[in-house]
């Protein structure tokens, strides 16, 4: 009897704890900062490997929301720096400051200039030309959006442990 | 007879009761079907009614103000600004494409739009089209020779009942500067089937102040710009200008949004108040009907019913007024939306459809018939616990 339950009780706990520990083992999205963009921009407007590496990969990245587009946003713009903010930061001026996102189905948020969103969605890097939006350095299609409150933006300099992987 | 025919023959003995109460239920479901639509309708209103230029530059103050009146012509139009910063941006290495505009005055409620030919013109990234009716565009005139013509909205046409070759005025001071229409345009399904355009040059021609002034007014100047990622520079360039603003119609937009849901937030409290008073008329009724026949009941019982056929006619009774009740309120809710929306549309000029159907019409009439059957459980249950010995007893 008390075999039963320990088999019963192995098997229980194998589980409820294996699968929780292939997740954390499984593919992890990798984030890239305004700060990878920019330095990888090249003088012909062309960008470097290791970024055109992300492109078809699904990447995270976190900015503010400037709609440029549509207000169902289903196009808008990500930058470094928000569209409201008249004091703070350097005008961003170019295609390295801003990712443009493609939403994979309506956006359901809570529209806030100064606060930080974080999107999710298949990236592409490298100048192409849209006759609708115009050219474009890099993009984000079928993106999912969600707030990131407290998302750390990071500088020149500094990479996250997940984007800095090769 | 069937247990639905049975229902029936209950429900019309007592007609007036059972009217009421699905008139109520109507009613109800007519308040949600109706509240849904219009606020869909108002946001889908907007969306589709939006500008396609990304950013919108006018004078200092407040940019809700600015975009209502420049883009859906609600509101009162904001400060001038001089025409030297739309001569400025068409020269700005940024701007594709920029569009003056000169708001103020109406006739007959639809407003005046003073603009050149730049705003009907067709592009890849334009998703409305103008298309004429009849007529021609007004030609973009010198400011020393204005042709005071105009072309009409498709509504201004229809509202104001104006044709090809018309002239008209509005207000004493207007009547040495009247408008010939020389055009009507066909339908967008926006703001601008409510408008009447004419050139800057008519537009200051027929102002005494604009007349006198040696820099020419506007009202807002609309831009597109070449490159998406120059509009960020833009916008605060303009922003940081002591006399301009410049906005991005989508972020006013989305603002409104989040204000409309807010509100949508409380009518969804207000509708789920409605539906349990709804549902609570239902059982009181439900109720009230079970307890004045528990002699026939019993009788029905003597005779050999079963106490589950009594359970199920009360559950029929309650499901075939819910129902009723579901598809009239249905048919009521998109008439109200209709009026409202038409109400709207005259009123402010936004474009709604009052007649969107999906997932919610299914949705509403089968959660109705559920909740509806769902009030009637327990009458049903106080049938089925009917004792014949004690309903049966003589009256006297």
């Amino acid at each position: 009897m008390i075999g039963i339950f320990r088999v019963c009780l192995i098997a229980t706990l194998f589980v409820a704890f294996v699968p929780t520990g292939l997740l954390a083992g499984s593919y992890e999205i990798p984030r890239l900062t305004f700060a990878q963009l920019v330095d990888s921009i090249r003088a012909d407007s062309e960008v470097t490997q290791t970024i055109k590496s992300y492109s078809g990969k699904e990447v995270a990245i976190h900015g503010f929301i400037i709609p440029a587009g549509p207000p169902d946003l289903s196009f808008f713009m990500l930058s470094r720096v928000s569209a409201l903010g008249n004091y703070c930061c350097e005008v961003p001026v170019g295609q390295d400051e801003t990712v443009y996102v493609f939403a994979e189905k309506e956006v359901k948020i809570t529209y806030d200039p100064l606060r930080i969103f974080r999107i999710v969605g298949v990236f592409e890097a490298g100048m192409r030309a849209d006759p609708t939006i115009g050219p474009s350095l890099f993009r984000v299609r079928n993106a999912r959006v969600e707030e990131a409150s407290g998302a750390k933006i990071f500088k020149v300099g500094e990479m996250p442990a997940a984007a800095s992987r090769p | 007879m069937t247990i639905l025919t049975i229902a029936l023959k209950y429900l019309r003995g007592r007609l007036v009761a059972s009217t009421l109460t699905a008139v109520s239920i109507a009613l109800g479901v007519s308040l949600v079907i109706a509240s849904v639509i219009l606020a869909r309708g108002i946001k889908e209103g907007f969306i589709s009614g939006a500008t396609d230029y990304n950013l919108v530059v006018g004078a200092k103050g407040s940019p809700m103000q600015l975009v209502l009146n420049v883009v859906f012509r609600m509101d009162l139009a904001t400060p001038n600004i001089e025409y030297t910063i739309y001569r400025d941006l068409q020269q700005d290495q940024r701007v594709g494409v920029a569009v003056p505009m000169a708001l103020g005055d109406a006739y007959h409620g639809f407003r005046y739009v003073a603009t050149n030919g730049a705003y009907f013109a067709t592009s890849p990234w334009r998703r409305k089209t103008f298309w004429l009716a009849a007529g021609r565009l007004f030609p973009d005139d010198p400011p020393n020779a204005p042709t005071y013509e105009a072309v009409l909205g498709a509504e201004a046409a229809a509202g104001t009942g104006l044709r090809i070759g018309d002239r008209f005025y509005e207000g004493e001071e207007m009547a040495d500067y009247p408008l010939t229409v020389v055009g009507i345009l066909r339908s967008t399904g926006s703001a601008d089937d409510r408008a009447i355009f004419f050139s800057l040059s008519s537009f200051w021609g027929m102002n005494e102040v604009a007349r006198k002034m040696v820099v020419k007014p506007l009202t807002a100047v609309l831009i597109r710009p070449k490159r998406m990622s120059d509009l960020p520079s833009l916008h605060r360039e303009h922003n940081v200008a002591p006399e301009t603003q410049a906005v991005l119609p989508s972020g006013v937009l989305l603002t409104i949004f989040n204000m409309m849901a807010v509100a949508e937030d409380v009518l969804t409290m207000i509708l789920a108040i409605v539906g349990v008073i709804v549902l609570l008329y239902v059982f009181v009724s439900m109720y009230s009907a079970t307890l004045e026949r528990r002699r026939e009941i019993a009788t029905m019982r003597a005779l050999g019913a079963r106490r589950a056929t009594v359970l199920a006619i009360v559950l029929v009774e309650s499901c075939t007024l819910a129902a009723v009740g579901g598809v009239g309120g249905i048919l009521g809710g998109h008439v109200a939306a209709y009026l409202a929306a038409s109400l709207l549309a005259t009123r402010s000029g936004l474009v709604t459809s009052p007649f969107l159907f999906g997932a919610l019409q299914p949705a509403v009439l089968a959660s109705v018939i559920l909740l509806g059957t769902f009030a009637g459980l327990l009458p049903a249950v106080l049938a089925y616990r009917t004792e014949v010995a004690e309903n049966l007893t003589p009256l006297s």
